[in-house]
């Protein structure tokens, strides 16, 4: 445990230093961009619940790909998904109106539904036909991102009557999540969803048979697990988490569903679970560490003018840095403890 | 008549950077590596592309500098998922985000621009006439003018299938991915085969990349790549890498993408006509998938 905190934390830290190498060949100064970003996502209390509402969709689509990546089917489909969740709610939030207590849960629900559906459908034609759900998740994340696109577009089925940029109307203020103090009610969502599937997936049965299937299948199968469902099940639960991320971002934010709302994320819940090693706990606190690069990174482009597309390169070096990093450094770290453990005690012989 | 002419034509223009990323897939899919990032090479080269023409004013410099920094993932990729021994498809991941994130950061450092960079200095690949086929009636409006770059798909499918099946390196490069400790007891290294694939593919997603921003349109859009490169993937696995069906889904990919255009001509949204090829790809690993499930 000790050694893998070490070899994330040395990851990050190489990469911050490349990092800090690009800033320094363009002439600027590496302490206090990194200062900058580092005032302006966690410096107050303010800031910390602006960084943790940004936290909210990294976590869940995270969550999403991890839960995946663990227990075996490789779902891609995050993007789609996410978009799928955030126009459930859209649909349902501008057609019903009824008071928050009955609003929020039946939002939510369908945000997980809609995503759900999303990545069932992979699902099911890899069930009935053995088609990969890697290509199919992929290939339906551009139907959705045109489908939706297409919804909301200026005379669209769905666009607000009216409307000079491609959005749909309000949903109803029942369904909005307001904040409680500095912090948004979408973080109190994420958190309870995060210890539902980690629960589930650490404590139950059905998770522990998930996980075996992740690391071998075939042992899964020979000892009695039913493969094919938990794949199903799997995939449900994955699509609904990234379908979650979609509906609390419309029900936190813009309170409608505007273009290009899931572009931000569309890749960050693979990236966080390929960083994370698909392990829960790991996924939540690196979406929470990037939530806070993203959240400082226009801040830092007030304060240093340094663009906040640094931001995105800095992610992909540290993945990669961390990624190579990890496998490299506990065969050093391994090596290290053997050499002190065969090493003679000065109390022996 | 004009209408097909105009499809075959958009077809055309659609396949080749599938095409070129699709081949380029298909020398590591034989080596045995599980290789994911032509998203990512495709996007480079069209940067690099747009880059090397708008500095230098010649369209060869760019397509130079798309071959260039589209090996560079190349050589990432074999420093991280070669050397350091990396899983391939999180350095493939990687490597995609590292590519739409650089080519962000670089347009908006570069040029001050986001979104979308063009400009009257951007310089096109040249299309090329051939002179006797030209003048063939109708054909000829299909078969010649076409840009060099397609005309280079094309013989890159011939020359692909010539290395992979009747060279000794065509050889090895398949022992690699079917056998790789049979092929390193006879003494060639695996990894040396895998570098040279990988190597190729970046070549490869370079023209293809060069494709979309200087033949294809002439300017840089972030994400231009718009997925061709998991089409490409897919395509890949459809065929198990074999060039000639490579080039067969590249071109049903291109008829998708074409129709789609004459679609939108007659008044379909554009965001519908924009799903054809997504869904072509999902109906060929469909149709795969049956014969495969009635073969076994």
């Amino acid at each position: 445990m000790r050694q893998k905190l070490f070899s994330a934390l040395a990851g990050i830290g190489i990469a911050l230093g490349m990092g800090a190498i690009i800033l320094v060949l363009e002439g600027r100064q590496p302490l206090d961009v990194y200062g900058a970003l580092v005032a302006l996502s966690l410096g107050d209390i303010d800031k910390l619940a602006i960084t943790l509402k940004n936290a909210v969709p990294l976590v869940l689509t995270g969550l999403s790909a991890s839960l995946a990546f663990a227990s075996g089917p490789v779902n891609l489909g995050q993007p789609g998904q996410f978009l799928m969740g955030a126009l459930a709610v859209t649909l349902i939030g501008i057609s019903v109106d009824l008071p928050a207590p009955l609003m929020v849960p039946l939002l939510l629900a369908a945000a997980m539904l809609g995503g759900a559906l999303w990545a069932g459908a992979a699902a099911l034609l890899r069930h009935a036909f053995n088609m990969s759900e890697f290509i199919v998740t992929l290939m339906l994340n551009s139907v959705a991102e045109l489908f939706t696109a297409w919804l909301i577009t200026i005379g669209g089925p769905l666009a607000e009557a009216g409307a000079l940029s491609p959005r749909s109307p309000a949903i109803a203020a029942g369904g909005r999540l307001g904040e409680i103090g500095p912090f948004n009610i979408s973080i109190a969502v994420m958190a309870l969803a995060a210890v539902a599937i980690g629960y589930v997936f650490y404590r139950t049965r059905a998770g522990y048979e998930w996980r075996i299937a992740g690391q071998n299948t075939l042992f899964a199968r020979l000892g009695g697990c039913p493969v094919d469902r938990n794949f199903f099940i799997v995939m449900l639960a994955s699509g609904a988490l990234a379908g979650l991320a979609g509906g609390l971002l419309v029900m936190s934010g813009p309170y409608r569903f505007i273009r290009g709302i899931g572009a931000n994320y569309a890749w960050d819940g693979v990236m966080i679970a390929v960083v994370a090693n698909s392990a829960l706990g790991a996924t939540v606190l690196y979406g929470v560490f990037f939530a806070a690069l993203q959240t400082g990174a226009l801040g830092m482009e007030l304060l240093t003018a340094v663009p906040s597309e640094f931001i995105q390169v800095l992610q992909a070096v540290i993945v990669l840095v961390s990624v190579a990093g990890r496998g490299y450094l506990s065969a050093l770290l391994d090596r290290l403890t053997l050499r002190r453990l065969n090493r003679p005690s000065p109390n022996s012989s | 008549m004009r209408i097909v002419i105009g499809l075959l034509n958009g077809t055309l223009a659609g396949a080749t950077p599938v095409l070129l990323a699709a081949l380029g897939g298909a020398f590591t899919f034989y080596a045995g590596v599980f290789n994911i990032a032509m998203e990512g090479m495709l996007l480079v080269g069209a940067f690099c592309a747009a880059l090397g023409s708008f500095f230098s004013g010649s369209w060869l410099v760019g397509v130079l500098c798309a071959v260039a920094g589209s090996v560079l993932l190349s050589l990432l990729f074999i420093l991280f998922a070669i050397m350091l021994k990396t899983d391939e498809f999180v350095t493939g991941i990687a490597l995609n985000l590292f590519a739409a994130g650089a080519t962000t950061y670089l347009l908006r450092q570069l040029f001050g621009v986001r979104g979308a960079f063009t400009d009257p200095g951007i310089q096109a690949i040249p299309r090329v006439d051939i002179p006797v086929v030209s003048q063939i009636p109708l054909a000829g409006e299909v078969l010649s003018g076409q840009n060099l770059i397609v005309y280079g798909a094309a013989l890159a499918v011939l020359g692909c299938a010539w290395l992979v099946f009747r060279t000794p390196f065509g050889l090895r490069l398949r022992a690699a991915g079917y056998n790789a400790a049979s092929l390193e007891s006879s003494g060639v290294r695996p990894a040396r085969v895998r570098v040279m694939a990988l190597l190729l593919c970046g070549v490869l997603c370079g023209l293809g990349g060069a494709f979309l921003s200087l033949g294809y349109v002439r300017l840089f859009a972030e994400g231009m790549s718009a997925g061709r490169g998991w089409i490409a993937l897919a395509a890949v696995i459809l065929v198990n890498g074999n060039p000639w069906g490579v080039a067969l889904i590249a071109l049903l990919f291109g008829l998708a993408d074409g129709a789609g255009l004459l679609a939108q001509g007659l008044g379909v949204p554009a965001q519908f006509t924009g799903m054809l090829p997504y869904l072509a790809t999902l109906i060929a690993l469909f149709v795969y998938a049956r014969r495969k499930q009635r073969a076994g």
